[in-house]
């Protein structure tokens, strides 16, 4: 039945409506993860965060290019930064390097040499790595007279802050480059945690268990579609039986044997327990009952054996359902946090997901690089997702058919 | 000759499992050279139904196996070995029939072996700790009988835990598949931009529980939260709210519904809230697999007979709908007995007087924070024999009125 325009339009409106509910949690994500800690944690919601705008685009890219580099920013040793504040004549601002205990701190930073001087409109702030060292973030504040009823900084402040008789304008990197400057959190949470291990481990792990977990059910299923076999009945009944057993009753008795082969905070407790899937089996056993008898037969009398019934016929027509098996394990294995949390207690062994989960007790109120942290945390389950949309939906499609 | 062989190989495999089990301090070492015996004996059968080399080696190898591994665990593997020899001395006498036994047998093993070893024995293993006084790694440990099980009836945590998972099951599974069932309809009519649509439905699910979390606990944050903004609520701390709703909703009308009927906490239905979200894609995917299997025609008819848009979808949807409906029911159900991530992200103390226990976060506290093995087994049976019975009930009750036809 054709909807009519109206009833059309209606249903354009509610998906609509829904479709926006359901994606403004990624929207908030991404958009927090390019917000300054001040535009984070505002009342009114800033929709368009500064790092957004192509204004400052132009003197990030200009002060990262005096600093070291356009792209990226960072201080190297020798260079000289020119930072302009627009704005009458009068009381000359006071700049300093912030130090630690403060946030954004860099001790590498402190024998910054700072010299202020009112050139043309604008006061200019000379900022001279005299050290030998090059680092990556010169974080400063900047003390201005709240006489000044108007002044423009040649980069947005990520923070403005009231101090007695000044404005406290913070910068926590003058020298950003483009790159740097726009994807700021996303620098900072790749550096306080070691995403890069974590990344490793989490598709080392999940990509071992999802070619092992193939391999095994690729061979059971082909046995129990294919082969008839005494004790074939007992074998799959008892397949279905552990169906039945919740996967909280196995946390503990599990643990338990992992620690007694030794293997807690090793990548086996993450890889081995899970290996045979009984939704894979069933999946793949699918899928081989319809291919054809005749195949089989053919090959047989070619002289097959079932070894290479497998290898040779089952395994390359059954492609499609590997695929689909393959990602909706991938997506569990990547995704679990329950598991890895309690096999794991090392930095160097955590997934992505606890690795995050570890990451969201520490950043505390730094909604940026969290939300920074989430957003790459799930990239590559959304690239990949966008890559194989068809084989995503239908893998979790297939799920219900079991 | 198939079924020997298979007959040999599955003992072996076995005895093998008991060698680890016994390796592992779980059962006696000597407990595995019973089947390791009847193993070779088998062995020693086909050798003298088959003489030859390979064949009368076999049982040497394999019982020289079963010694060995008896002082060093490792050996035993050489078990599988002499299966092998067995194997290869009679091939050429192999029938058909044999050769599907053993192969068959060859290629489920593996898979098998995993199965027991990590779920039909642990869970075995699972009822026999619930039944111990207190275990953990140290000290000595009692038969207690059911001694955990009596003090978890008796457990208020437990009983907020189950009380959650009730409110749990009751809000957000029918809601779940009543607004997955909708949008499904929705999509289904040949829309364009379908695949768009079904691809801002569908992220949240693909996504990982722990990152969602994390935003959406930024979204409730009190001060600087979105939602606060939105509802124009400041300063609400949704996270942090142990009253039961059910008692905040009540109270203008001057009830005050105690304990149970208090409601979920306001924190745990935000945490509901996210888990709609999160599943929604999952129950809209399989509603539209479900609806793609109704058949036109039905429609056609129905227009035909003048039924509108809503009567058809009354009459002829959303009957033929139900069995996926009723998967996603149990799928919820059991669901509920698990969450466990949510909840740790977006209140990693428990929440306020631990108002937002769940029975799979009461286990992990109980077995990985409080290292009472014995006490989260018992709430770990618990809650298989509680899924057990709900799903058999819902079979019961359910089968006769869902539709399968179609």
């Amino acid at each position: 039945m054709k909807p009519s325009p109206f009833n059309l339009a209606l249903i354009y409106l509610v998906l609509g409506i829904g479709g926006l509910v359901m994606v403004f949690p990624f929207y908030w994500m991404l958009a927090t993860s390019l917000k300054s800690p001040q535009e984070a944690q505002q009342a009114q919601p800033v929709w368009l965060p500064q790092r957004l705008q192509a204004v400052n685009w132009g003197a990030a890219w200009r002060l990262g290019q005096q600093g070291g580099s356009s792209w990226w920013g960072g201080f190297a040793a020798g260079h000289s930064l020119r930072f302009h504040i627009y704005a009458p004549q009068g009381v000359p601002p006071q700049v300093r390097v912030p130090s630690p205990p403060g946030a954004f701190s860099d001790p590498r930073a402190d024998s910054t040499l700072i010299t202020v001087s009112y050139q043309g409109q604008a006061w200019v702030i000379t900022l001279h790595n005299q050290a030998h060292e090059s680092f990556q973030r010169l974080p400063v504040v900047i003390l201005l007279s709240k006489k000044y009823s108007t002044y423009q900084t040649e980069l947005a402040p990520d923070a403005v802050r009231s101090s007695g008789d000044n404005w406290r304008l913070e910068l926590v990197n003058v020298s950003p480059g483009l790159l740097g400057y726009i994807f700021h959190n996303y620098l900072a949470a790749w550096e306080a945690a070691n995403f890069a291990r974590y990344f490793f481990n989490s598709f080392f792990t999940a990509g071992t268990q999802v070619l092992g977990g193939l391999l095994l059910a690729a061979m059971a299923a082909f046995a129990l579609a294919r082969i008839p076999f005494p004790g074939k009945e007992a074998v799959f009944a008892l397949i279905l039986a552990t169906l039945m057993i919740p996967g909280e009753v196995l946390l503990i008795p599990n643990y338990i044997l992992l620690s007694r082969l030794g293997w807690i905070d090793h990548y086996p407790a993450l890889i081995v327990p899970w290996l045979a899937s009984v939704f894979g089996i069933f999946l793949l056993r699918q899928f081989y009952l319809s291919l054809p008898q005749d195949l089989f037969d053919a090959a047989r009398i070619d002289g097959a054996s079932y070894l290479t019934q497998m290898l040779r016929i089952a395994l390359p027509l059954s492609v499609p359902g590997l695929v689909t098996y393959g990602i909706f394990s991938f997506l569990g294995a990547y995704n679990a946090l329950l598991w890895p949390l309690i096999v794991t207690n090392s930095p160097q062994m955590r997934t992505v997901q606890l690795g995050l989960q570890v990451f969201i007790g520490e950043a505390g109120s730094d909604f940026g690089a969290l939300m920074a942290a989430s957003t790459i945390s799930i990239l590559p389950i959304l690239i990949g997702y966008f890559l194989a949309q068809k084989q995503f939906v239908q893998g979790v499609a297939r799920s219900g058919i079991k | 000759m198939g079924t020997r062989l298979a007959l040999y190989l599955g003992l072996s495999v076995l005895a093998l499992l008991l060698r680890l089990l016994g390796y592992l301090k779980f059962a006696p070492t000597g407990v595995y050279l019973a089947l390791g015996i009847l193993a070779v004996g088998v062995g020693l059968y086909i050798a003298w139904r088959k003489p030859g080399l390979l064949c009368g080696l076999s049982p040497l190898v394999g019982l020289s196996a079963l010694v060995g591994g008896y002082f060093l665990p490792g050996v035993a593997l050489f078990l599988l070995l002499g299966v092998a020899l067995s194997y290869y001395g009679s091939r050429d006498s192999l029938s058909e029939r044999d050769q599907a036994a053993v192969w068959g047998w060859v290629l489920v093993w593996p898979v098998l072996t995993l199965l027991l070893l990590w779920q039909v024995f642990p869970a075995l293993y699972a009822l026999w700790l619930s039944l111990l006084d207190r275990f953990n790694f140290i000290g000595q440990t009692h038969f207690a009988g059911l001694q955990n099980y009596f003090i978890l009836l008796r457990d208020p945590l437990f009983g907020k835990a189950l009380s959650n998972t009730f409110w749990y099951v009751i809000l957000t599974v029918p809601v779940g598949i009543l607004l997955g069932s909708a949008v499904a309809i929705l999509l289904n009519e040949r829309l364009w931009a379908q695949g768009l649509f079904r691809t801002l439905y569908f992220l949240p699910y693909i996504t990982a529980l722990t990152a969602a979390a994390a935003v959406w606990k930024w979204i409730y944050n009190p001060e600087f939260g979105f939602l606060n903004y939105l509802l124009n609520t400041p300063g609400l701390d949704w996270l942090n709210r142990p009253e039961g709703v059910w008692a905040s909703l009540l109270k203008p009308l001057g009830l005050v519904p105690q304990g149970f009927w208090a409601g979920p906490s306001l924190a745990f239905v935000a945490v509901m809230l996210m888990s709609i979200w999160h599943i929604l894609g999952y129950n809209i995917v399989v509603q539209l697999a479900g609806l793609q299997n109704i058949p036109r025609e039905y429609y056609e008819a129905a227009t035909l007979d003048g039924a509108g848009w809503w009567q058809q979808h009354r009459y002829i949807t959303w009957p033929l709908l139900s069995p996926s409906s009723f998967f996603l029911f149990t799928l919820g159900l059991i669901g509920a007995f698990q969450v466990f991530t949510e909840v740790y992200i977006l209140t990693p103390t428990g929440g306020v007087l631990q108002d937002t226990l769940t029975v799979a976060t009461y286990l992990y506290n109980k077995g990985f924070r409080d290292s009472d093995f014995s006490y989260a087994s018992a709430i770990a049976g618990v809650v298989f024999v509680v899924i057990l019975l709900l799903t058999l009930l819902q079979r019961w009750v359910l089968e006769r009125r869902v539709n399968y036809e179609a």
